[in-house]
Order: structure tokens, then sequence, then C-alpha cells
């Protein structure tokens, strides 16, 4: 087979996707890209259609409306040519029990297929060549399942849900093979409600509710964007004065100042961290309880999901 | 605007070629994995096995107005379509419905597994364990009751053929239609059991009332049986009970490839 032919266009570019499930839109007009080395990620509440998209893109669901091409290709009408090249984890996937993992790599392994023994100590899973799947942990599954999925030089690699059901410590060492994969400059499209894992891994996010797209953007611009305030919290000694709270909220940055009991609350944006830091230095004394609470992509996530429905957009 | 696209595929490398095929690799791991599943060795090898050693000595080597033939040879006769039957109701719906539930056919499909492989590698499955539990079977019963002679070897050949392909293309049919893996374990041993204790692996047709063994005549696995048995001890044509087999052969492979196209 001939190497693909790179240029500088999306691996995938979805217009108008909609899919529905016995009368309900599950999918609905959804448009995303997704360029060459990017791992982007599909986050949203269950039920947001994250899943169906990647099956579409995957062609293993046949979309209602709407075009997809991956690679230049349509994933249904060309699926012998394109599913070779995309690398996959899909959700609640497995591989037969008693398949041991050097079996597992020879069935998957195509003609053009990588070093399986470097791609297996890269992940870990050099010891567990001759175990069978059924033995293995959840995190050593999804790991060979990350293999596989590399296996072939994939073009793109879709990870959907990759450490559901994963304890912390192995929860950990996905995210470590998948940020790998990220410096190597894969493509990866990964569909998670993990938050905390879209903020670590992903370049880019996309927040999905009811089949569609709420905003997209890097981590941080959707935390700037729909969740920005910081908190700044400290004690102070009862008796203080309160010109010092006048003094803080003519702080660069400051929206509000609360004090409840000998505790004060900083309200506003991230520049609010550095001049109240900068306030308490200069008066000479840091409380020993200083602490900050700054949004993350959940915080942005559930303002966004907060929001109003379409229907109560278009009223 | 460029796009990045997968180029036409060009002729094959030495490397490609040399590598066996997806088709290929998906057929041999399955071959593989069926001498390790202890559906297939419980009921397709060791249960037909067993049965046969207690029945097939429960009723003495002469004929008499029960059994037309040597009682042992007509088991011996019998259980190899016990085989058949187990392989094509049980093992196949429970393997292929486990996968199913586990999401393996999804792997396979989007690793690009061709449309048919899964369904061509589990036909392949399903007769492989026919032919090695068959022999298994004619081996242990030649030192103990000794295998009969074929009569009719033709007949015994197109039963034994066609009874194999309908039973193995109704175990995946199975497979793909029920819902998980206990619920083809159940089905398929309520399917299983009556066909082999009426029809197949039970009292002879001579013993029964009537109505029982009208039902007998009916069932897929005791026509399909009637026809291997008949011709292998020669105790009569049954050119019918073949044309009906052939029917479901051909009926039940193009249900089961259709519905295991990945």
């Amino acid at each position: 087979m001939t190497a693909p032919d790179f240029t500088t266009g999306p691996i995938v570019s979805v217009r108008g996707l909609t899919k529905a499930y016995g009368g309900r839109t599950v999918v609905d007009h959804l448009d995303l890209d997704i360029a060459a080395g990017e791992v982007v990620g599909l986050i949203g509440a269950n039920g947001a259609g994250k899943t169906t998209t990647v099956e579409c893109i995957q062609g293993l669901r046949r979309p209602d409306g709407g075009t997809i091409r991956v690679l230049g290709l349509d994933p249904v009408q060309d699926a012998d040519r394109l599913r070779p090249a995309i690398g996959s984890q899909l959700q609640e996937s497995g591989l037969p029990d008693r398949l041991k993992v050097r079996e597992a790599i020879r069935l998957f392994a195509g003609p053009d297929a990588v070093d399986a023994d470097e791609l297996l100590e890269r992940f870990g899973l050099a010891h567990r060549r001759d175990y069978a799947f059924g033995t293995m942990s959840g995190g050593e599954k999804q790991r060979l399942f990350l293999v596989l999925a590399l296996l072939n030089r994939p073009r793109l690699v879709i990870l959907d849900e990759l450490t559901q059901g994963l304890d912390p410590a192995a929860r950990r060492e996905v995210w470590a093979s998948v940020t790998r994969l990220r410096d190597a400059g894969t493509t990866v499209l990964l569909v998670t409600h993990e938050l905390d894992e879209a903020e670590e891994l992903c370049d880019r996010v996309v927040a999905m509710r009811a089949g569609r797209v709420l905003d997209a953007g890097t981590p941080a611009e959707l935390v700037a964007r729909h969740a920005a305030a910081v908190t700044v919290r400290f004690g102070l000694p009862p008796g203080r004065p309160a010109r010092e709270l006048a003094e803080i909220r003519t702080l660069s940055g400051v929206v509000d100042v609360v004090r409840t009991g000998d505790q004060v609350a900083v309200v506003g944006d991230r520049s609010t961290i550095a001049h109240v830091g900068a306030w308490l230095v200069r008066r000479g004394s840091v409380p020993p309880d200083l602490r900050v609470e700054a949004p993350d992509l959940e915080d942005a996530l559930l303002t966004l999901l907060e929001g109003p429905t379409h229907g109560e957009e278009a009223a | 605007m460029s796009t990045s696209t997968l180029t036409a595929t060009a002729a094959p490398t030495r490397a490609a070629r040399r590598h066996p095929s997806a088709g290929r690799r998906l057929l041999t791991t399955e071959l593989r994995l069926i001498g390790r599943d202890p559906m297939t060795l419980t009921f397709v090898l060791v249960f037909p096995i067993v049965s046969m050693l207690i029945i097939g000595g429960s009723f003495g080597t002469e004929p008499d107005e029960v059994f037309p033939v040597n009682p042992s040879h007509w088991y011996v006769a019998s259980y190899f379509f016990v085989v058949i039957g187990a392989t094509g109701l049980i093992m196949l719906p429970v393997r292929i419905a486990t996968y199913r539930e586990r999401g393996v056919l999804r792997r396979f499909a989007a690793a690009g597994f061709p449309r048919w492989s899964f369904a061509i590698a589990q036909m392949a499955v399903g007769l492989t364990a026919i032919a090695v539990s068959g022999a298994a079977l004619l081996a242990v019963a030649a030192p103990v009751y000794g295998v009969p002679a074929v009569e009719d070897p033709v007949q015994v050949g197109a039963g034994a053929v066609l009874g194999s392909v309908a039973f193995v293309s109704l175990g995946v049919l199975l497979g793909t239609l029920l819902p998980s893996a206990r619920a083809a374990q159940a089905v398929g041993l309520m399917l299983f059991f009556p066909s082999f204790l009426l029809g197949v692996g039970g009292p002879p047709p001579a013993v029964m009332s009537d109505a029982l063994a009208q039902i007998a005549d009916k069932l897929p696995m005791a026509m399909a049986n009637d026809v291997v048995r008949q011709g292998w001890l020669g105790l009569g044509d049954a050119t019918g009970n073949l044309v009906a087999v052939a029917v479901m052969a051909v009926v039940l492979t193009a249900l089961a490839a259709r519905r295991t196209a990945l």
C-alpha cells in the first residue's frame, strides 16, 4: 500500500452531522475539524452524542445527514480503505478472554505494522506477552488497546472513554501513554467525560450538549470564557480595620470582596492572585491559611451545561 | 484548501504479499481459540463421547424389535450427529453472543477486518470442531463398540456435510440474534436437549408414543440425523429429509452470512 499523502488540511472534517435513534436526535448538525497532530477532546454529559459522533467518524454508524471526510475519504463508502488507517480504542469493547497478548498482536498487525515488541516495551506490556487478555488488569487491558490502536501506523487515533473504570494509578499510566502519542505528533480524538483528563491531554476541547457543539477551544480558553472568576481566601485577625478591605477592593482585577467572620474571600480575574499576593507581602504578613480557588475545565463545562438549551436560545 | 488524504492503493509490496491477509489472520486465531473454549470441550467433545459410551452399552449388541441393527452401532451412528447439534446449538451461539456482548465484533469491524471474514471464520470454526470431535468420537467408539461400515457413503457424506453446514449456520445466526451469552446458553440448551433426546441420542422411535415419534420426525436435528443414520446403517433411503436439510443449509447460510457481516 502506498503511504498516505499528507498535506496541511484537516484529518477529520465533519459538516452538519445528524444522527437520530428511534426519532430521538442524538447528534444535531454538528461541525468538527481536527488538524494533523492535534489532540482534540469531545467533552459533555452522558448522552451528549460524543460516542455516536466518533462512531460515525469511524464508519461504524451511518449518518442520517451531513458529510464526514476522514483523510479525505467517506467513512462508510470507503470503510475498507479507511478503517485500517484509524487506530481505535472503542468504548466497552474487548477481546476474547483466552486470546494472549502476542496472539492479539499477530491478529491485528497488518503488513505495515510497526515493531510490536517496541510498542509493548513502551507501554509496559513486554512481560505480559504470554498472558491471556482475561487475566490482565484494567490498566493493562487499556494499554493493550492503545498498543493495538497504534500498531498499524494510524493517521488518526480515536480513544473513547479510555480510562473509564480505572484506578488512579492506572489512569496516570494511560495518560502518560497518550502524552507520548501527543509528543510524537499523532492526531488523537479523545472522547471523555473525565474533565481532568481532557485538561491534561487535549490541545483543544469541544464541549457538546444534546448533539450540538456548545463551544470549542483550548482548555484554558474555555475556562477563561466560561469560568473566569478566581477566589483568593485568607484569614484576617479580628479587629483589622475595614480600610484594609477597601484597599483590596481597589486592586486590579478584583471584582468583589466578602468578609465572613475573620475569613476574607477576594473574587476576581486571574490577575487577582498576583495582586492580592503582592498586597499581602507589602503588608508584611502572609496569612498561613492563604489559598487560591482557581476554576478548571469542569467549572467551565458546568457553566456551559447550565446555559440555555437550543430551544431556550431560540425563544 | 488542500486536504489530508489516503492516496489510491497501488500494487502491494513484497512484504505485504507475504503477510497473511486480515481474513486469514482472523481465521487462524479463531481456530486456535476453539481448543481453549470450555464450552467446546465440554459439549462438543466430551459430552457426546461420554453419552455414547453410556447409552451405547445399555442395550446389548443384538438387533431386536426395537433396534433394527446392533444397538451399539445405532448409537455410534447417531452420536456423530450429537457433535453437529452441540456445535450448532450450544457452542457457536454462546461464542458469538459473548463476542457481541463484549464488543469484540465492534473491535474487529473498527480494525478493518473484511466484511465477511468473521462469518467465514465462524463457519470454519464450527466445521473444524465437528470434524475433530466427530473423529474423536469414532476413535473412542472403535475399540469399545466398533464402528459400523458405511452402507451408503454418498447419503452419509451429503447428510453430514449439509447437516453440518445447516447447524453451523444456525449457530452463527442464533449468536447474532440473541442478546447475551446467557440468553444464548439458555436458548441453545433448550433447543439442543429436546432434539437430542427425541431425535438423536435418546430412545429409539420404536419405543416412543405416536405423538412423540411424530414430533421427533419433524425436528430439524432428527431429520438431518436420519439422513446420516439411515445411509450409514443401510436402513433405507432418506432423500426427502436430505432435500429438507439442503434447503436449511442454503437458507441458514445466507441469513447467517448477512447477519455477521462486519
